[in-house]
């Protein structure tokens, strides 16, 4: 066999063989529960699980579609949390108009809490002489 | 997981008068990857047309509004006698049985994967999952939500064609929910797999088509789960191998079939519209005297202008090109060395690319040269994407480690393709030449 054609060969099955894929294929064989759980609570690892995705759950449950939210978190600073907090409200709260309280420049935007029907807090201490419409979860939900 | 499956299955069906009426003559597995592919497409298209005329969305606004252009497609392929594509060589044997069982596995093994849990990808919730879910809310796409400056981060200018899908899984479920959209990569990675092993079947034995196929795997099965790499991969790769039949044996099915999809590629990622603009420039490259052959790309062209327009109309930005580009692009000129070393040092799948390099050296030029259109393609998107960040304002290791891995493998599939084509050509080149001269030495 000419020398060129053994070369054909060994990178054809050189690349079949480098598509494998191990982790994906190993799931059949194995109990899934620990990845379902380690999946499950992935986008809110740290110290948000579990109990931000049930609190904005539970924002969502007592506000209705149009409302608006202006949302505070323990951070108050963009990248050290807030642009996740943030983010994920928008998505449990799709439907109300999610309103950040600070940046990308972490610059304070105070004028959304006027704006705001209602404002969230998490881990963060909630306007004084407001009626609460929830608490808990570590968070409260107050009326505007 | 049910809910899920009838939206899959009802795309497919909602695509076969599409895949039909491009080509009459479309059958086995390229017909269901097709089907299910221009059913995504046609989805996208109803749901962004009822939008725009302010119809509210609902399950039976938008099944009928798709299953209207359905059957007028379904009309067109009774009455258009068009040519079909090439045909199709022999796909199955006995030996390739193995291999495609292992592909099988891989993609059983795949949806395992992606449907472990609720989508859990950052861009999932931060960007496509929430684009959908919000618009269920809305019954409509919510332009309000799209133009708020508080909802930049979810990139409004990116093309809807994922979101929208997911939208009408939420409208016939009666509801939002996240558990099993996983599905959809894998119905997007198996579609493209299934067109990949009927074209590998034409120019080469059904043994080493399966092997490519499984190979495929490595690249089609994204693991963004929920993100719009599966369909962007899918709508993409299909579309540059189409357009390469077209550009290689003149086929003006697989152009057609080409030009739609690299349209839905544009209306998947913004990364698919540069994919039409490298698909244009290769085909000149490949052969500049059939630049008449360019304007049979306006499928692409007409799909991609709707969401351009409003893009323009409603004033959504593409982050990177936010001002002082330009000044950004020639500053890290000067440090390009060490932008390649960032981008081979994050290059993911490094044996595969490493071993199609490989293939390219061990090729016999006159088999190269026949590859040239997907090489061009190749390469001109790769330079788009360098292009991107050399004005990207972001972060630049935070954004090579962010979008490389996920960009390198959309360009993949065709590469492996062609490469592949370039390995069995040159072995069974080779080998005639062997025997051909052994029969000399006899003689």
């Amino acid at each position: 066999m000419h020398p060129r054609a053994i070369l054909s060969i060994a990178c054809f099955i050189g690349l079949a063989i480098a598509s494998i894929r191990t982790p994906p294929l190993v799931l059949p064989f194995i109990d899934r529960t620990n990845a379902h759980e380690s999946m499950t609570m992935y986008p809110d690892r740290g110290v948000w699980w579990p109990d931000y995705p049930r609190f904005l759950e539970a924002v969502r449950a007592h506000t209705k579609s149009g409302d608006s939210i202006a949302l505070a978190d323990p951070t108050m600073r963009w990248d050290a949390g807030y642009s996740y907090a943030y983010y994920r409200a928008s998505y449990f709260l799709s439907g109300r108009e999610v309103l950040p309280l600070v940046g990308p420049d972490d610059r304070r935007i105070m004028a959304n809490v006027g704006r705001a029907q209602y404002v969230a807090v998490w881990h963060n201490r909630p306007p004084r002489g407001r009626p609460v419409v929830f608490a808990g979860y570590g968070g409260v939900l107050v009326r505007r | 997981m049910a809910l899920v499956l009838a939206a899959l299955f009802t795309t497919l069906v909602l695509g076969i008068p599409a895949a039909l009426a491009i080509d009459r003559e479309c059958r086995g597995g390229a017909l269901v990857g097709l089907s299910f592919l221009y059913g995504s497409g046609l989805l996208y298209g109803a749901l962004l047309t009822l939008s725009l005329l302010h119809i509210t969305w609902s399950a039976i606004t938008t099944t009928v509004a798709a299953l209207a252009v359905a059957a007028g497609l379904a009309f067109v392929a009774r009455r258009k006698s068009l040519e079909a594509t090439g045909t199709a060589g022999r796909a199955w044997s006995p030996a390739a049985l193995p291999i495609d069982l292992l592909t099988a596995y891989t993609l059983f093994s795949y949806a395992l994967y992606a449907t472990l849990a609720r989508v859990w990808e950052w861009d999932f919730w931060a960007i496509w999952g929430l684009k959908a879910r919000v618009f269920v809310e809305a019954s409509g796409i919510d332009w309000r939500f799209l133009r708020s400056p508080f909802n930049e981060f979810c990139h409004p200018d990116y093309p809807l064609l994922l979101p929208l899908n997911y939208a009408y899984t939420a409208l016939i479920g009666g509801g939002w929910d996240d558990r099993w959209l996983g599905l959809f990569g894998v119905a997007y990675g198996l579609a493209l797999l299934l067109i990949v092993r009927s074209l590998a079947s034409r120019e080469m034995p059904p043994v080493a088509a399966a092997v490519l196929t499984f190979a495929a795997t490595a690249f089609a099965l994204s693991h963004y789960v929920g993100l719009a790499e599966a369909p962007m991969i899918a709508f993409g790769s299909a579309g540059v191998l189409f357009i390469r039949r077209a550009v290689m044996f003149d086929e003006r099915a697989a152009m057609r079939h080409g030009a739609v999809l690299l349209g839905l590629a544009g209306s998947t990622k913004n990364e698919g519209l540069a994919l039409i603009v490298a698909v244009g420039a290769a085909m000149l490259l490949v052969d500049r005297s059939h630049w008449r052959r360019l304007l049979r790309l306006w499928p692409a062209v007409a799909i991609v202008a709707p969401w351009t327009i409003i893009r323009i109309a409603l004033n959504l930005h593409t982050d990177i090109v936010r001002g002082g580009a330009f000044a950004r692009a020639v500053i890290r000129l000067h440090e390009g060395i060490s932008l390649l070393q960032r981008l081979i040092a994050q290059l993911p799948d490094s044996w595969m690319w490493i071993l199609m390099l490989a293939a390219l050296v061990i090729a016999s030029h006159r088999v190269r040269a026949a590859e040239r259109f997907v090489f061009s393609v190749v390469a001109i998107q790769l330079f788009f994407y360098v292009g991107a960040y050399l004005v990207t304002p972001h972060d630049l290791e935070w954004h090579i480690e962010t979008s490389w891995p996920r960009l390198t493998r959309q360009i993949a599939v065709p590469l492996l393709f062609s490469v592949t084509v370039l390995l069995a050509r040159t072995f069974a080149g080779e080998e005639t030449l062997a025997h051909a001269e052994a029969g000399q030495d006899l003689h």
